[in-house]
């Protein structure tokens, strides 16, 4: 290797890209050649300043918000795609595990004869507890809830707040429940959540039995014309407390009234 | 059988923002370094962002910085073009660089060179030889990647990123003769 061939090399050869055979023939040459050897020195240093000093521009923390919301809007807007394409991953995702739990879960309640009616309550509360299904209307307030209802109902359910006892009530929801429309209210208990469904007992009273399965509570009781089923994974002394609360504090007089 | 993809189409790959998210440091370093420009270089990234996106299904996988880095680059330029095309770059002073001798222009570009003659020299680098500096010493991207990015042969990665480090040093000297001058 002659010596304008290895000052070529010089630079490849600090940035590890030189290939092994001329790697070889260069550092021969280098070996003998002082004039090559301040040359690589040099180029190192130059190589060395410029990585530790030169400024790299960081973008504002701004940035990466703006891009990810206009890629949301872009793939929002792709509405000639089939809909089951446009589910990002994530949602697929977690909808399938919350699907397999529903699965389970009234699989579960059928293999233990549980009644229909409590398998669909247990069911239609998995269900809410997927993203963005739990609530049609958020608010910790009664008087905002109960008329929510008013005209997507035929009844008129008694909704009671039991944040001062620690269950903030934090919603309600249209729900369907044994082919009806039902209330369901939601109540909070540090994170866990509770549906009380409330429906008419035109169609029969529920027996006040606990159904204790795969770590889900239902309890249905009947008073004053309205049937109330509960359910929810909270244990069971918290779940019984909750439950006896609501009792005492549902008003006796048929709701609505 | 070719594979085909579209934005929405994750279920057997990664995700979009997965690939081309985490590159957005690097995108926005060559993006500032070629528009010097804090908004400009933001909408570029984000143009490139927007086309990255359309073009998905054209992907062939990989870690996709090269190749985000092409979009990215080809935006940065359009941009320059509607921008500064009344811009004349600086002129390079040859009569600094002549009167100088070897020993000499080691010592200037010693004591010459932090972070703040450093900026400035590149600043003053023509943009073909701004951005390999840019793209090889800081952000690391390989000569095959580099010749992937830019369009030329590796060999001219080579030859340019050699001219463009002797530019650098040469700026960098001059600038420091200048103010031992003034």
């Amino acid at each position: 290797m002659n010596h304008d061939e290895a000052a070529k090399l010089l630079g490849p050869y600090q940035d590890g890209e030189l290939d092994l055979a001329n790697c070889i023939k260069l550092e021969e040459h280098l070996a003998n050649c002082p004039s090559c050897q301040q040359k690589l020195t040099q180029e190192k240093e130059l190589v060395g300043l410029i990585q530790s000093e030169t400024p790299r521009f960081k973008p504002s923390p701004f940035l990466k918000t703006r891009i990810q919301a206009a890629l949301r809007e872009e793939k929002s807007a792709a509405t000639s795609m089939p809909w089951w394409k446009q589910l990002s991953w994530g949602w697929t995702y977690s909808s399938a595990v919350c699907a397999v739990m529903v699965i389970v879960a009234v699989g579960f309640f059928s293999m233990q004869g549980i009644p229909q009616l409590d398998q669909e309550a247990v069911a239609n509360h998995v269900r809410s507890l997927q993203a963005s299904h739990l609530m049609d209307v958020a608010s910790t307030d009664q008087h905002t809830v109960k008329p929510w209802f008013a005209g997507r109902l035929d009844y008129s359910p008694q909704v009671v707040d039991l944040t001062p006892s620690g269950y903030p009530l934090i919603g309600g929801r249209l729900d369907v429940l044994n082919k009806r429309n039902v209330a369901a209210i939601i109540y909070q208990r540090r994170k866990h959540y509770i549906n009380l469904f409330i429906w008419p007992s035109d169609t029969g009273s529920l027996s006040e039995k606990l159904y204790n399965q795969n770590g889900y509570h239902a309890l249905g009781w009947t008073k004053s014309g309205m049937n109330y089923l509960a359910v929810s994974e909270l244990g069971e002394k918290e779940f019984r407390e909750f439950v006896t609360m609501i009792q005492d504090q549902t008003l006796d007089s048929r709701p609505g009234e | 059988m070719e594979q085909h993809r579209d934005a929405g189409d994750n279920l057997n790959q990664p995700d979009f923002e997965q690939i081309f998210l985490p590159h957005l440091d690097a995108a926005y370093n060559l993006a500032r370094w070629l528009l010097r420009n804090d908004q400009d270089a933001e909408d570029a990234v984000q143009e490139a962002y927007m086309r990255a996106h359309k073009a998905f299904a054209r992907f062939r996988g990989g870690d996709g910085k090269a190749w985000f880095m092409t979009i990215l680059r080809n935006v940065c330029y359009t941009m320059i073009k509607k921008l500064r095309s009344h811009e004349t770059p600086e002129p390079f002073d040859e009569e600094i660089h002549q009167s100088m001798g070897e020993s000499e222009m080691q010592e200037a570009f010693r004591q010459k060179a932090n972070a703040e003659s450093l900026h400035l020299a590149l600043e003053k680098l023509p943009n073909e030889f701004r951005e390999i500096i840019v793209l090889h010493d800081l952000e690391g991207l390989a000569y095959k990647e580099i010749a992937d990015v830019v369009g030329i042969p590796m060999g001219t990665v080579m030859s340019r990123l050699a001219r463009a480090r002797g530019r650098l040093r040469t700026e960098l000297v001059a600038a420091n003769a200048k103010e031992s001058l003034s």
